[in-house]
């Protein structure tokens, strides 16, 4: 066998051992505290961070701060402003867990609303006994509003000759809290994400 | 008699291995396309169902064709009025052409000596623009405001990368500004408004639009410039009603070829000529009327996106023919003149063009704006094309305007 050969069979094995491992299935449990991050991208454990800052700063600031009737809050969610399809429900919806952990606010449940109404007409349609309907006109007014904007910032290594390209993303979430009955905005906070990633231009 | 092959490569002494592996290649690479030759056909003779059932049917395809897979039932569903679905396609395709950016060094090797079509389709640079239009208009049809301007920033990424060959999309740059003007961005919206009008032929299709943009951020002397370039009958209402209007077809990726003795095609693609001309469109009742109209012919873009290319498509088929003429001359040497015909013929026949391309694209969109009051209407289009000689009423679903609210709603015809 010459040479040649040697390296046609010997490259031949490599690509096998290659692909072979390369098909292979891995999983891992992932904490929810720990930090993966693949990417520049938005990422599960940057939810967390901005989650628990902004609660953090929710209670400790006024009006949450002295509060000592557990107001009542209504979240108008987070608008996307970045260029990436982020839920930001899913921020809401944990800032709202948290607070209401801590049992020094209450919230008004926005969206389930027309299924409240619903229910409220069901029982009033004539199946329902009189002693056990709900009574009408006693759902609680919300006395702040909670809303926010989340923004990116994306900045890409312009075009040249290299084998790595880089990219810086920046994030912000702004949120407040307003006094639906003054309209004045008695807190607000933000908090921000940094990040570069690098990707390489040539693969496999 | 000795073989002067070496050992490695003996097998070239079979004559049918040529033309086995040419039948074997060539059959791996049309594989996928006559599925979608045969869903494109069906979605222009009027029948999209029965193409989503073609691509749908058997296997998922190939990684090569992957991408004009998600594209073809993106604007198919698009089309069906299925704009969830058709969402959820088109996001995985701007997915799939992020994951482009990495050069695959196996795909480019391999394509080196044999053809264009054995790489994965990465799609012009017109198309990876168009997905997110279509996606913009699905998530405004959807009433999905922030996913559709998620997808204008996307949009205005792309044609910041590519501005030769997308400056003249005149609908996506006017519908990247509408999503940034539907959610009151009126900095930026103004932005793209303003670039919008050093680009057309003249600022007054988007002068209106620069003079309300400008109002609201202060901007007293931009108000006054463009203030002059108003149509002279500018509609009024409170709120509007926005049409996606697509006609026509987009022209078809044709394969052009060079030859020069004794075997050597250089092969290159290139768009059919033909474009779909601008359709006549009005409101019915006639008291209503729209703003000036935006409009791409889809098959312009492409030829300029194609053009911006050329460079590399050159250089690349340049480097084809060379490395394949190499190969043929190193067989003629080590064999007799037949084996090296029959490796001539082989390589000449996988000489193609890549001629795939995103075909159940419109030959052109226009963006509509109608402004009205609030309130309930019920209204027709008045189309007229191929030079006025035909002539098509549509009705639109009634609609209920609340003050201020855009509605969208999406034409092809």
């Amino acid at each position: 066998m010459n040479k040649f050969s040697l390296l046609i069979k010997m490259a031949f094995t490599g690509f096998l051992i290659f692909f072979v491992a390369g098909c292979s299935v891995t999983t891992r449990e992932i904490g929810s505290d720990e930090k993966v991050i693949y990417d520049e991208g938005y990422h599960f454990s940057d939810k967390k961070a901005i989650v628990d800052g902004m609660v953090k700063s929710l209670l400790s600031k006024y009006p949450l701060l002295r509060a000592t009737d557990r107001p009542v809050l209504i979240v108008y969610g987070i608008a996307n402003r970045t260029s990436e399809h982020i839920s930001t429900s899913a921020m809401t919806d944990d800032i709202r867990q948290e607070l209401l952990s801590t049992s020094r606010v209450r919230f008004v449940n926005k969206i389930q609303r027309e299924n409240i109404a619903r229910e409220t007409s069901y029982q009033y349609g004539g199946n329902v006994a009189a002693e056990t309907r709900i009574q009408k006109a006693r759902q609680v007014g919300a006395k702040y509003m909670l809303t926010g904007t989340l923004r990116s910032i994306e900045k890409k290594q312009p075009r040249q000759f290299r084998l790595k390209k880089k990219t810086l993303m920046y994030y912000s979430l702004n949120m407040e809290l307003t006094d639906i009955q003054t309209g004045l905005i008695e807190w607000a906070d933000s908090a921000e994400v940094i990040r570069e990633a690098s990707k390489p231009f040539i693969g496999w | 008699m000795i073989s002067p092959l070496p050992d490695g490569f003996t097998f070239l002494r079979r004559s049918g291995f040529h033309f086995s592996l040419l039948i074997v290649v060539l059959i791996s690479l049309s594989g996928c396309a006559g599925r979608l030759n045969k869903a494109v056909d069906h979605y222009h003779s009027g029948h999209p169902q029965k193409a989503l059932q073609v691509l749908n049917r058997g296997d998922q395809p190939g990684k090569r064709n992957q991408l004009l897979f998600f594209l073809e039932k993106g604007v198919i569903l698009h089309q069906m009025g299925e704009y969830q679905q058709s969402t959820a396609q088109l996001r995985q395709a701007a997915r799939l052409i992020d994951s482009f950016e990495v050069v695959s060094l196996s795909e480019q090797a391999g394509s080196l000596v044999t053809s264009e079509w054995l790489t994965r389709y990465k799609g012009e640079y017109s198309e990876r623009l168009w997905v997110h239009s279509y996606l913009m208009m699905n998530y405004l049809l959807l009433g999905q405001y922030d996913g559709a301007l998620v997808e204008a920033k996307q949009a205005l990424e792309r044609l910041d990368r590519y501005p030769e060959a997308l400056t003249d999309d005149y609908f996506t740059r006017a519908l990247i500004a509408l999503c940034f003007a539907n959610l009151a961005e009126d900095n930026d919206a103004y932005l793209v408004y303003r670039k919008l009008a050093d680009d057309l032929p003249g600022p007054a299709p988007v002068a209106a639009e620069i003079v309300w943009h400008a109002g609201r951020l202060g901007m007293v002397d931009e108000v006054e410039k463009y203030r002059s370039f108003l149509p002279r009958r500018l509609p009024e209402g409170e709120s509007e009603l926005v049409l996606f209007v697509a006609n026509g077809q987009i022209p078809v990726k044709r394969s052009g070829n060079v030859f020069f003795p004794p075997s050597i095609r250089f092969a290159f693609p290139y768009y059919s000529a033909g474009g779909t001309p601008r359709p006549g469109i009005k409101i019915l009742p006639r008291r209503w009327s729209s703003l000036p109209l935006l409009s791409t012919a889809l098959g312009d873009v492409a030829r300029d996106a194609l053009a911006a290319r050329k460079a590399r498509i050159i250089v690349k088929e340049t480097v084809r023919v060379a490395t394949k003429e190499v190969i043929a001359q190193s067989v003629g040497n080590k064999n007799d003149a037949a084996a090296e015909a029959l490796v001539r013929v082989a390589l000449f026949l996988l000489e193609e063009p890549d001629t795939r391309s995103w075909r159940t694209l419109p030959g052109r969109l226009t963006l509509v704006r109608i402004p009205l009051p609030a309130g309930r209407h019920e209204l027709q289009v008045e189309l007229t094309y191929s030079g006025l000689a035909r002539r098509k009423i549509i009705d639109l679903p009634e609609i209920q305007l609340r003050q201020g609210q855009r509605v969208f709603h999406a034409i092809r015809f």
